[in-house]
């Protein structure tokens, strides 16, 4: 059981949003879909929640056919990125909302709302209106306003997206704590990949109304489907015809391995323990090279310096694909 | 003069504000202040006595009640009308809403008598176009209330609508589609979530129909025909009046009339809340992620 996407497509205008995207997103899980602004992802969390409509394909819910059906009856759980908080409720209001409208008794109500305002550490701000919240703590109670409804699906879309980067971390620890309690199936949309590798157990790469390639954190950051996956998720750099991190990069003072690549330091950046080397190898090409300080000096790698370089023993490299 | 200069830059700036002052208000005073203050010299310049006097005329009291009555339909028309209109226009997308979105200024534009013409030529009971219909089947719209009732409605259609169309746009559909993916349906979305945000728009709304609807004149006059103690409403008795030179009985309406307007402006202050407008920021920021 899961959500099944087949053949969905989606154009506004001229633009395509999602081009043909066929996706299964497994059950109890916590699932990212990643890519950049534009790409495609927040509209498909939006037509899987039934907040928009594919002009193509189907969307499964837990085997129960839902292309058709309206949000209200898909039994999703949608937390938007700008809370979409109900402004004229208090904060226990907010969260009874979806109990209310299912005509839950009144004792039922109060019961579940307490147990989840306890969930998200809002027990002492029930009586609050949601404009005397901070951020963070009015998207707790959108997440609980969700929950409340015992969804079958929890939707997250961009969800610490407007929240400051302190806030944003501590949160992001959170949910993945708060799923490995509650462990409803949760899909949310990030363009972050460092949130997407450090929550999720399984990611989705969505760019250009395509996905790119599926599959756990580990498996897309060591063997990436193609050189878009790998420049998404961190820093890259292009050596001899082939992608590789920058901190993959063996900086040799002179030429003894077989098939390296001949160079000048042009730039030497230093950030705290990091040191950032530009090299531009002969053939006119630049490369960067990342290296601890303490490597760096020991190497004696310095502005002008002449150098070779090749990519470390196992390093994850991708032939460069597109021209440049 | 001299405790105005803190705020100000130079002394030169000092005069610049106090010529811009002294010209506002004394516009306002030319304008407004003067004339509706005579207005109340007049009604009690012989006591109270002329007032309650001038109350007590039947045809007065005829008139106030038609006009109040004649008021409270077409505001209720227009609040029904307006909030779903304003929620066409802010929700939904058709071709010709840019159309309908101009027309809904057209009574603004247009000269009451124009309307009530109009809406003449068309439920005339000899020359109507449905007139002749609606008069075969007992029904007259003409020289009666419901002609006087739609005149009322059409004048004052916009005022609803463009005070809550801004708001729906500040709102955003957030809320709503939050409500509907909780399990609502059209109208508890409605009822719970878009109404309480327009809440203020809408009363705001209604008491400026309300004022305005009240002290209607052209439109009404047209298609009332002045049926003399039976179609004459208070602005149109206090132009009889005046002519007839029963002047106290003029400006006693008159004062009514102003006093029920600036009623209906105060309750609202009072009952408007200061943070009732949606912050900007929120609007925009839900736009560009509908965008991303």
């Amino acid at each position: 059981m899961s959500i099944d996407v087949s053949g969905l497509t989606k154009t506004f205008g001229d633009f395509v949003a999602l081009d043909d995207v066929t996706v299964s997103l497994p059950t109890g899980q916590l699932t990212a879909l990643l890519g950049p602004s534009g790409g495609g992802k927040s509209t498909l969390l939006r037509i899987i929640a039934g907040l928009d409509t594919a002009d193509a394909g189907t969307v499964t819910i837990e085997g129960r056919e839902a292309t058709n059906l309206p949000a209200r009856k898909r039994n999703v759980g949608f937390v938007f990125q700008h809370y979409a908080v109900f402004k004229h409720m208090s904060v226990a209001k907010n969260v009874a909302f979806g109990l209310e409208i299912r005509k839950r008794p009144r004792a039922e109500i109060d019961k579940r709302v307490a147990e989840l305002l306890e969930l998200v550490h809002l027990s002492q701000f029930r009586d609050r209106m949601p404009s005397q919240l901070s951020g963070g703590q009015r998207q707790r109670m959108a997440l609980a306003r969700a929950l409340a409804v015992e969804p079958t699906v929890l939707l997250l879309d961009e969800p610490f997206g407007a929240l400051d980067a302190k806030v944003r971390k501590e949160l992001r620890d959170w949910l993945r704590r708060l799923h490995d309690e509650v462990h409803t199936t949760t899909i949310f949309v990030t363009h972050d990949q460092e949130e997407a590798l450090e929550v999720a157990d399984e990611i989705v790469v969505i760019n250009d109304g395509r996905v790119e390639q599926v599959g756990s954190p580990d498996t897309l950051y060591d063997k990436p489907a193609n050189d878009f996956v790998m420049r998404f998720l961190g820093e890259t750099t292009d050596l001899a015809g082939q992608t590789v991190r920058p901190h993959d990069i063996d900086v040799s003072m002179s030429p003894g391995v077989a098939g390296s690549t001949p160079g000048t330091v042009t730039r030497i950046l230093r950030v705290g323990f990091e040191v950032r080397v530009t090299v531009t190898t002969d053939d006119g090409a630049e490369a960067l090279v990342t290296m601890t300080r303490t490597l760096a000096r020991s190497t004696g790698v310095e502005e002008g310096a002449k150098v070779w370089l090749t990519a470390a023993k196992g390093a994850t490299a991708v032939p460069v694909m597109r021209a440049v | 003069m001299a405790s105005t200069s803190s705020t100000s830059v130079g002394s030169g700036s000092t005069v610049v504000t106090w010529v811009l002052r002294l010209v506002v208000v004394g516009y306002l005073f030319f304008l407004i202040g003067w004339p509706s203050a005579l207005i109340v010299r007049r009604t009690f310049e012989g006591g109270t006595q002329a007032f309650t006097e001038a109350l007590q005329d039947p045809d007065v009291t005829h008139a106030l009640q038609l006009s109040v009555v004649v008021a409270l339909c077409a505001v209720a028309i227009n609040l029904l009308f307006g909030v779903g209109m304003s929620l066409l226009l802010v929700r939904y997308e058709f071709p010709g809403k840019r159309a309908l979105s101009a027309l809904i200024d057209l009574p603004l534009a247009v000269s009451p008598i124009v309307v009530g013409l109009a809406l003449i030529l068309v439920y005339n009971p000899r020359f109507g176009w449905f007139g002749e219909s609606l008069d075969a089947h007992g029904i007259q719209i003409i020289f009666a209330k419901p002609g006087m009732v739609m005149a009322t409605t059409f004048v004052a259609l916009p005022l609803v609508i463009r005070e809550v169309v801004p708001v729906l746009e500040d709102m955003g559909d957030d809320q709503e589609q939050a409500a509907n993916s909780l399990g609502a349906n059209a109208w508890q979305t409605f009822w719970r979530i878009t109404l309480p945000g327009i809440k203020w728009a809408v009363v705001y709304g209604v008491v400026l129909s309300l004022a305005r609807s009240l002290g209607e004149f052209g439109a009404v006059k047209v298609v009332a025909g002045n049926i003399s103690g039976e179609t004459t409403t208070a602005p149109v008795l206090v132009q009889q009046k005046y002519q007839n030179f029963e002047q106290q009985t003029a400006y006693a309406m008159s004062f009514l009339l102003v006093a029920a307007a600036v009623v209906c402006l105060v309750i609202v202050a009072l009952l408007r809340p200061k943070d009732h407008k949606p912050s900007r920021a929120t609007a925009t920021a839900a736009i560009q992620e509908k965008a991303s």
